[in-house]
């Protein structure tokens, strides 16, 4: 086994899936939010990212996609996170007024929904057989140097960003309202604070970063197929939070480490078959079903990343 | 014409979307959770039929029983010992435990299972046609089945001691406990009960179509949207909205591809969520935040 590939691979990985883990715990572990379908806003960026930088499709391949725009790296990115910003209105606005289950139960039929457009809608972006090879930006200029390290470089950068505007949130004044919004609502509401407008405003704020994600997912895997982009990426997040312990920055990165390390490792063993390694994806997800189980009801690693506070609400 | 009969098989969904369904509110109404593992459950009775009625032969009914049986006492271990033990962490944790229970479930009868479609040894009959419309023997013995299904849990719920026990402790469970009800006997049999139906829902979906592994995952997303529609918590309004939901799903068969039967779900749960987030059924100060 080739371990220099492997830490690259588990660095970019941990720094792409770790920005959307951050994602999660600012809305769930500081505002109590349920979102179970955090992956349609990453897929949302990673296709939007695509739609815009792909040049149109050509007469002469199987290509169906109907747009491709052949724009500029940035505009990409830019029109990702515009994509999570639109996507976390359109989910946010009808169930943020509601109690907490409806945010959970939209979010999560909202990204199978989108997932079943994707599959079923050929121009969109070819349905199920998705955009293969997609360029990776200025491959040819930066010859030079190893692509794959200088990706992991800047998606470590990336995550060290977005860790940073986290964080600096959480400490502020608005971050402490946004604890009080998940401890005690009615305190909240009852120093003058509208609990509303802030689940919004931080659901609305964090999404475009999911999207950005997204886009460097991209760059990572060259792929837009609607595969990448399944529940299992959610529920692989909310495993990694979980097990970090929710409303710790810090722990939700430890986290995703922790998970992506996991999978790389059980992905780096060599199957004799087909059925061995699709037993042991099978397993694999089952797994991660007891991790998530055992986890969430002893919370063994929340002592380490912050002081265990109450969990219980009413 | 064409859109009479998409009624009558969007009748024959709806019948089965209510048997999948009312499991789930029940589950919701007693524990305050949802069970996001309930569509796996119906995966697991689905499986355990194919299992005993293709491979082993057994009759297909004889097959159906046992099924059910099994799903309802795995309901009732996984229970006792995944959900009661983090009751006091509230419904969130539930909620999100109970998706780690769908990952575990789904895990292990992928792995057992395997890939490919499967279906069930049972007799196939051509449609009869009533009135122009064509209508399988199956989606009537359905229809039948979700009304005999309702009545039964209605009577369950309001005639017998342990229904009556099971509405106490989904109204006040600490109050029903302190009026000398018997609260764990109560919540198992409220587990039972949600288990049975998740299985007749699981061999429902086997008699209708084929069945893959993947099954379970996208009938969840139904059951949430009807679970929605109805009210979250409400039981009578499950049947109201199955049908709704149903019958939407079909009828867009008329003008989207097959493949954007979900995407109809999803759209009419926005329009419920915005015009009466409490659903046909439930109060509005429930949903409220």
């Amino acid at each position: 086994m080739n371990w220099g590939q492997l830490a690259i691979t588990v660095v970019t990985l941990v720094s792409i899936l770790g920005v959307v883990t951050l994602v999660l715990n600012m809305q769930y572990g500081q505002a109590g939010m349920i979102n179970f379908g955090v992956v349609a806003y990453v897929a949302a960026g990673a296709y939007t990212y695509v739609l815009l930088t792909q040049p149109p499709p050509s007469e002469a391949s199987l290509d169906q996609y109907a747009i491709g725009l052949d724009l500029p790296v940035w505009v990409g990115f830019i029109g990702a996170a515009l994509a999570g910003l639109a996507f976390a209105a359109l989910t946010g606005w009808p169930t943020l007024r509601l109690r907490g289950e409806y945010l959970a139960l939209t979010t999560f039929a909202f990204a199978e929904v989108f997932h079943s457009f994707i599959v079923n809608e050929q121009r969109f972006a070819n349905g199920t057989r998705g955009l293969v090879g997609v360029p990776r930006p200025y491959r040819e200029e930066l010859a030079f140097i190893d692509y794959d390290i200088l990706l992991a470089g800047v998606a470590l950068l990336f995550l060290a960003i977005v860790y940073f505007i986290f964080e600096r949130m959480v400490r502020s004044p608005y971050g402490r309202a946004l604890e009080a919004l998940r401890d005690d609502e009615l305190a909240l509401v009852t120093s003058g604070k509208r609990s509303t407008r802030f689940r919004m405003e931080i659901f609305l704020f964090t999404a475009p970063f999911a999207a950005m994600a997204g886009a460097f997912y991209i760059w990572y895997t060259t792929l837009a197929i609607p595969d990448l982009f399944t529940a299992e990426m959610t529920f692989i997040v909310w495993i990694a939070l979980i097990l970090g312990g929710e409303g710790s920055n810090r722990g939700a990165l430890i986290g995703i480490t922790l998970v992506i390390l996991f999978e790389e490792l059980i992905r780096a063993i060599p199957f004799e078959t087909i059925r061995a390694a699709q037993i042991a994806a099978s397993l694999e997800v089952a797994a991660l079903g007891v991790l998530l189980i055992v986890f969430l009801r002893w919370q063994p690693f929340a002592a380490l990343t912050r002081t265990r506070r109450r969990v219980l609400r009413s | 014409m064409r859109v009479a009969q998409l009624i009558v098989l969007g009748l024959g969904t709806g019948a089965f979307l209510l048997i999948a369904t009312l499991g789930f509110a029940l589950i919701r109404r007693v524990e305050g959770f949802l069970n996001i593992a309930h569509a796996e459950l119906m995966s697991v009775a689905a499986f355990v039929t194919w299992f005993l009625n293709s491979s082993l032969g057994w009759h297909f009914a004889l097959a159906a029983l046992v099924a059910i049986t099994v799903t309802a006492l795995i309901a009732l271990v996984i229970a006792r010992l995944i959900y009661d033990p983090i009751k006091h962490l509230g419904p969130p944790i539930l909620l999100i435990t109970s998706v780690g229970v769908a990952f575990l479930l789904h895990g292990i009868t992928s792995a057992v299972i395997g890939v490919g479609i499967r279906s069930f040894e049972i007799p196939r009959f051509d449609a009869w046609t009533v009135g122009g419309l064509l209508i399988t023997p199956y989606r009537i013995a359905l229809l039948a089945l979700a009304a005999v299904v309702s009545v039964g849990l209605a009577l369950f719920l309001n005639k017998t001691r342990t229904g009556k026990s099971i509405r106490a402790i989904a109204i006040n469970r600490e109050l029903a406990g302190s009026r000398g009800i018997n609260v764990t006997r109560a919540t198992r049999a409220t587990w039972l009960a949600a288990g049975m139906l998740a299985g007749l829902g699981g061999v429902a979906l086997g008699v209708l179509g084929t069945l893959t592994t993947d099954i379970a995952f996208q009938q969840i997303l139904v059951i949430l949207a009807v679970a929605i529609v109805a009210g979250l918590g409400s039981l009578y309004g499950v049947i109201a909205a199955a049908f709704i939901v149903a019958i939407a799903m079909d009828l867009s068969l008329l003008i989207l591809p097959g493949g954007y039967r979900p995407v109809i779900a999803f759209a009419i749960v926005i329009v419920v969520l915005l015009v009466r987030p409490q659903g046909v059924a439930g109060s509005r100060e429930d949903v409220m935040a």
